[in-house]
């Protein structure tokens, strides 16, 4: 049951806060083959990888409305709250918002980065 | 079972740690729905409040209203499915969260400046979760909903959409957890960091060697990282086909493809493989198959040879075809990989490969030596003893309490051994309730294999008794402690017998240190070795390789077709034992499939393309001819795969006598025959109950799936190789019924896609017991686990029903049913042929001895026993000759003989030897016709009342007229049906040309009307299996003896007595009859030599002239038994030719024969060059 409509990965969405990878089919507010669901975000969406119907998706992530980065849709990184913002962003204005994401966000520590790091050649 | 487990995942899934964040993070404040606007409100008043205090949401109608409104088949979630219910699972959840929440004040927002980032300006407030939802639903209007009639109040229609939004919230942020998990475990492998090394050394090197142990990643990751660096017609052979499935569904998970087509696998009874295919996983014995097509494999880029470590017979063969391959695909790259054993080998192997090494994930691992004493060996004969393994057992029980989880992995030599402890580990684990005790080995079905990976109860360890499959090829997480006995049992092949023998050896010190780190995968671990210290040491390094311990037949006969030259000197990694190599060159000349020069024969074309046994492909390739192929299919199939029949001692009694119907004297083949058309048809008639159906006749089924996918391979094979005629499309004829088979099969892909939805690997929670209960073969016993999966999908019926057309089976095995006695003796033939020269003889005195003392010999080897699992191993009797006649003299020596028609041999598929030397699957047949039709070499004394079969067989016939007509037809028909094959062959070969030609330039007709005559005609099959069923038949008195080895030793006259024999004609047409160089007497055919034989009545074989009367032509004279054959062979052909038969017999006898002589005839005044008899005939025409 292989679908006629393969999803043509369009490029690699990459989380410019957590380095998260992963390759995106469509970016915009109007996921392919759903009609009845509709994001109230510009998002980067792939085919919903875990399953198996055509029009199942699931959206990676958006730029932040702040600063415009890339964010993963991961808690770690990013949160919605009407528009998309990146976790440092939320820090920065954390006055800014309702007093439940602030006592969200306390919850969590500052993201740890670890970046991958690469390892030498054998001689050759 | 499955939907247990699947409810309690479910469960853990809603009340998980993320759904208290999306939730209880933040109030829920009271709805205030933007989408049921106020004004509707009104029209509701009073009833609907009081609607809305009876409101139900469990009932099934509301529910199903809301279904019908908003889970349609356009909508995101649709009626019915499997999210359907999720949902509704979900929001019970959420409802009883609310109904908590409810009590909770609503907060007063304080009021807040606006703020002067424009993206903050507008932020909603007060807050409401649902702000936090990045996505909309577009439900259905609500004009449509009443329009519809069904009444859905607006409050509810809000109630539930804000559920259906925080659900879809749900479920997105559920798989957007999976990716980041896998991306997070993926970046965590150790091989994570050479990534980028191993692409960049792959650029610049056509191989590259990458080595790491297990846990490394390197199977899962190395292929990911070629296809995410944009490689495609990728290649990745494993040495078991399990593991193919296992990782082409892990890679294509983990590189988010698992729905899509980039990543698949192709073994031999599935594929998975489209276009759109950039990694395959295959077998090493497919990819050789794919060379042995395409000798240039055009058709990939890069291939990965994974587990070259193991040594395995194909992928040795694989690196040397490969080290020939490479100069001539510059382009193709090349990856090996490896554990961290002998590296140097293959690099050098490949002109100093680069090679990167990654290192394992091991925790630091504890090593005890705790060598055995060596009381244990003398007083219990063969089995093992547990207690050394009890002490273990005992051991972490003292030292290490319930609550610190780890589990026991012991290294058994085999099934017998893990039997052996399996039964004390049990006892002891119910008396201390700490352990559940599981076996793993080869022969478990996969649904028993699957139990390692389930977890044992809190406070309890698993324990895991294990044959070396769990060195490598299965990964058990959460192993605390390892138990090594330091031996394991493997197949050694001793060239010279041509046997199997299971023997049990220490291991090496690679394995030794692979058992190990099982301990040390997911923690720090204790690693018992139940040896010395100095035992590991004298340890040899590595296991020695498959290609130094087995038959080579199938090997030779490969790459004879591969044109890879000599194989005695193709450059292999390490060759193997010459030995080895000259046997099976001997033993594919013996069965035909190469001649004289090592060259392949038509009938080895044929062999090298089925990926069979050699004696297996022969009886597939006979039994097309005598249109016999359905049976023989089932019968190579069964023979093909493990015996369906475990040797669990205790239930095999009453799974004995359930399985007796089935049972055929015949021989055991023809027992697989019954119990695989018996399931089938139980399949067909009520399907659900062929897993109970074989449980109490103690068959495992899951051999029997097997044999159907082989005997369904076999089908193909012998289609694809116009052996068989292809099976006429059986669609049946009208158009609903039609239809109701494709609903049918459509309903079986669902099943099977639910099924593979559903069982995402959740892992069981083990019970205690629970083998006890398992254990139990009659299903009354079992408990009601056991019976909820009776119930439950029985998944592999699902597959077998989609995969096989059961209608044609069904029709194959009722037509086996309905074999006739001439289509058994002639499928017996088959077999026979195929399995010809293995061959038992039953010892002269096994009358006398007690049933399980019943021993047989070989050519090669004596005292064999019979398989416990034999028919004729319960009833021996079928065996014994039964008229014991008067002894005759005859010249016979040995007075003992007995005298009858009646005796049998055991023709056999294998010979194992294990602690006795057993004969596996055994059919009997007549032993004269069977020795006298098959013989690779038969030996007659002067009168042909004496004969010897392969140097090994002694045959006495009393009456020698009747053994001279047996020889001459048995003489006759050898050639007719060898000429038959040779002409079925070589029709085949050129069907197969042409249907390459064809291929390759899509050319309709050519002169194919030419070429069909010449397959053998139905007619002739038919004659010739009229002639074999009669002298099948045939009864003559005869004694069948082995031939000590110094009789054998001096068997044969020698070439120097030759003069002694009289001049004789030619048996058959114009074959010369020249003396025999090393046994001396006459080469009549090339297994035929007549007086060779030494013994007394030799001197005296020209006096053995007595007078016969032809039945023919009626021809009345004294001849020696020769002379008569040859005349009842001139007779035989003039009869047949018809009126030209003069000119044919005149034809006939102006070829040059070495017995002609010139011939003046007085009556008619002529001169003739006639052999004695044909002067003889001459002279009659003047009487």
């Amino acid at each position: 049951m292989a679908s006629e409509t393969e999803h043509r990965s369009l490029g690699v969405f990459e989380c410019q806060l957590c380095g998260l990878t992963a390759p995106y089919s469509y970016v915009g507010q109007k996921p392919p083959n759903t009609q009845s669901v509709v994001l109230l975000e510009e998002s980067y969406v792939m085919k919903d990888p875990f399953s198996p119907d055509r029009d199942r998706f699931l959206v990676l992530g958006a730029r932040c409305s702040i600063c415009g980065k890339l964010a993963c849709v991961g808690p770690e990184c990013s949160l919605f709250y009407s528009k998309r913002f990146c976790l440092p962003c939320v820090r920065e204005h954390l006055s800014a918002f309702p007093p439940e994401i602030r006592q969200d966000l306390e919850k969590k520590k500052a993201p740890s980065s670890s970046g991958p790091s690469g390892r030498a050649c054998p001689r050759s | 079972m499955v939907s247990r487990a699947r409810g309690g995942a479910w469960d853990r899934k809603l009340v998980g740690p993320r759904l208290c964040v999306s939730l209880s993070g933040h109030s829920m404040a009271p709805p205030r729905p933007r989408e049921g606007r106020g004004h509707r409100d009104h029209r509701w008043a009073p009833s609907e409040e009081e609607a809305l205090e009876k409101w139900d949401w469990d009932c099934p109608e509301t529910r199903r209203r809301f279904e019908d409104a908003f889970f349609r088949d356009e909508d995101y979630i649709r009626q019915g499915s499997e999210d359907c219910h999720k949902f509704w699972a979900f929001f019970e959840r959420l409802q009883r969260f609310q109904t908590l929440k409810t009590s909770k004040k609503e907060e007063t927002d304080p009021g807040h400046p606006k703020h002067c980032v424009p993206a903050l300006a507008d932020l909603p407030r007060p807050y409401d979760s649902r702000y936090r939802i990045n996505l909309s639903v577009l439900g259905p209007d609500m004009r449509d909903i009443r329009g519809s009639g069904s009444q859905l109040p607006p409050k509810r229609v809000s109630e539930f959409r804000r559920a259906l939004l925080h659900y879809l919230d749900f479920s997105q942020k559920q798989a957007f957890t999976r990716l980041a998990k896998l991306q997070r475990d993926r970046a965590a492998l150790p091989i994570a960091q050479y990534r980028k090394c191993i692409l960049q050394t792959l650029k610049q090197h056509q191989v590259v060697v990458v080595a790491g142990d297990t846990g490394c990643g390197k199977s899962t990751q190395v292929p990911q990282y070629l296809l995410a660096a944009g490689f495609s017609h990728v290649a990745c052979t494993q040495p078991r086909r399990i593991a193919c499935i296992s990782l082409a569904k892990r890679v294509g998970f983990e590189s988010l493809s698992q729905y899509g087509s980039q990543v698949g696998y192709q073994i031999r009874f599935e594929s998975t493989r489209s276009a759109a295919t950039k990694i395959v996983f295959l077998t090493v014995g497919l990819l050789l198959r794919q060379i042995q097509r395409e000798p240039s494999l055009p058709q990939y880029k890069v291939l990965i040879v994974d587990e070259v470590h193991e040594r395995q017979l194909h992928n040795d063969f694989l690196l040397g075809v490969l080290q020939h391959l490479l100069p001539t695909r510059p382009d193709l790259k090349v990856v090996l990989m490896s554990a961290t054993i002998n590296i140097m080998l293959f690099s050098s192997y490949f002109g100093n490969a680069p090679v990167v090494q990654v290192p394992g994930r091991l925790f630091p691992i504890t090593v005890i030596y705790q060598p055995q004493e060596a009381e244990q060996t003398a007083s219990k004969s063969e089995r093992l003893d547990p207690r050394p393994f009890l002490r273990v057992l005992e051991a972490i029980d003292n030292k290490y309490p319930a609550e610190e989880r780890g589990d026991l992995l012991v290294f058994l030599s085999g099934m017998a051994e893990i039997g052996a402890v399996l039964e004390a580990a049990q006892t002891y684990a119910s008396h201390t309730q700490r352990w559940v005790v599981l076996p793993l080995h080869s022969a478990l079905s996969v649904a028993d294999q699957d139990k390692v990976f389930d977890v044992a109860p809190p406070g309890v360890r698993k324990c895991i008794l294990s044959t070396n499959i769990a060195e490598t090829s299965v990964t058990i997480d959460g192993i605390r402690f390892v138990v090594d006995s330091g031996k394991v049992k493997e197949m050694s092949y001793d060239p010279q017998a041509k046997l199997q023998r299971l023997q049990e050896f220490w291991i090496s010190q690679a394995s030794a240190e692979q058992r190990k780190g099982r301990a040390g995968r997911t923690g720090p671990g204790v690693c018992y070795r139940l040896y010395a210290e100095s035992d590991y040491d004298a340890f040899t390094p590595y296991p020695v390789p498959e290609i130094r311990r087995v038959a080579l037949d199938a090997l030779v006969l490969q790459m004879k077709s591969m044109s890879v030259g000599d194989p005695r000197t193709f450059p292999f990694i390490e060759p193997p034992p010459p030995a080895s190599l000259e046997t099976a060159i001997q033993y594919l000349q013996e069965q035909g499939a190469l001649d004289a020069s090592e060259a392949l024969t038509p009938i080895g074309c044929l062999l090298a393309q089925l990926p069979v046994d050699v004696v297996i492909g022969k009886m597939l390739i006979l039994g097309s001819m005598f249109s016999l192929a359905e049976p023989v299919l089932t019968i190579a199939a069964a023979l093909s795969v493990q015996s369906p029949f475990p040797r669990s001692a205790q239930s095999s009694l009453e799974c004995a006598a359930a399985r007796q119907p089935l049972d055929s004297d015949q021989g055991d083949p023809f027992t697989l025959f019954n119990v695989f058309n018996a399931w089938v048809q139980v399949k067909a008639e009520r399907s659900q109950n062929s897993r109970k159906w074989c449980r109490r006749r103690g068959v495992e089924e899951h051999r029997l799936y097997e044999m159907a996918n082989l005997r369904r391979q076999f089908k193909d094979l012998l289609e694809d190789h116009g052996l068989l005629a292809g099976a006429e499309a059986a669609t049946p004829g009208d158009s609903y019924s039609r239809l109701q088979q494709r609903r049918e099969r459509r309903a079986l892909h669902q099943l099977k896609r639910q099924h593979e939805e559903g069982a995402g690997r959740r892992r069981k929670v083990l019970r205690l017991q629970e083998e006890a209960e398992d254990g139990s073969s009659d299903e009354d016993h079992a408990g009601p686990a056991a019976r909820h999966a009776e119930d439950s999908v029985d998944i592999q019926d699902v597959k077998f029903k989609l995969r096989h057309n059961l209608e044609q089976l069904q029709a194959a095995a009722s037509s086996a049913q309905a074999l006739s006695r001439e289509q058994l003796v002639l499928l017996k033939l088959v077999l026979a042929r195929g399995l010809y020269p293995q061959l038992a003889v039953p010892d002269p005195f096994n009358s006398g001895r007690k049933d399980s003392d019943q021993i047989f010999h070989t050519q090669a080897k004596q005292g064999a026993v019979l398989h416990p699992t034999s028919v004729f191993a319960s009833s021996p009797e079928l065996l014994h000759v039964q008229e014991p006649q008067a002894t005759c003299g005859g010249g016979s020596r040995d007075d003992k003989d007995k005298m009858s028609s009646k005796h049998q041999l055991l023709t056999f598929v294998s010979l194992l030897e294990t602690n006795k030397l057993y004969l596996v699957n055994c059919v009997r047949v007549p032993a004269l016709q069977s020795l006298l039709l098959f013989s690779r070499s038969l030996d007659t004394n002067g009168d042909c009342s004496r004969l010897v079969a392969d140097s090994w067989l002694e045959l006495q016939v009393v009456d020698s007229e009747g053994a001279v007509q047996l020889l001459a037809a048995a003489l006759r028909l050898r050639a007719c049906w060898e000429s038959a094959l040779d002409r079925q062959l070589s029709h085949q070969a050129r069907w197969r040309r042409r249907e390459q030609q064809q291929r390759r330039q899509r050319l309709g007709e050519e002169d194919e009307d030419e070429e069909e005559a010449e397959s053998v005609s139905r007619a002739e099959v038919a004659a010739l299996s009229r002639e074999l069923l009669q002298f099948m038949a045939t009864k003559v008195p005869y004694s069948l003896r082995r031939l000590t080895g110094l009789e054998a030793q001096n068997l044969y006259v020698g070439p120097q007595t030759v003069t002694a024999t009289p001049k004789l004609p030619g048996l058959f047409g114009s074959s010369a009859l020249s003396p025999h160089p090393t046994k001396g007497g006459y080469r009549v055919t090339n297994f035929l030599t007549y007086n060779c034989l030494l013994s007394d009545t030799d001197l005296y074989s020209d006096c053995l002239r007595t007078f016969w009367t032809c039945p023919r032509c009626d021809l009345h004279l004294p001849l020696t038994p020769l002379e008569r054959m040859a005349h009842e062979s001139a007779c035989a052909t003039d009869l047949h030719g018809g009126p030209g038969a003069e000119e044919a017999t005149t034809e006939q006898s102006r070829k040059p024969s070495a017995l002609q002589r010139p011939y003046h005839c007085d009556s008619c005044q002529k001169d003739f060059l006639f052999t004695p008899t044909e002067a003889l005939r001459h002279r009659r025409q003047h009487m």
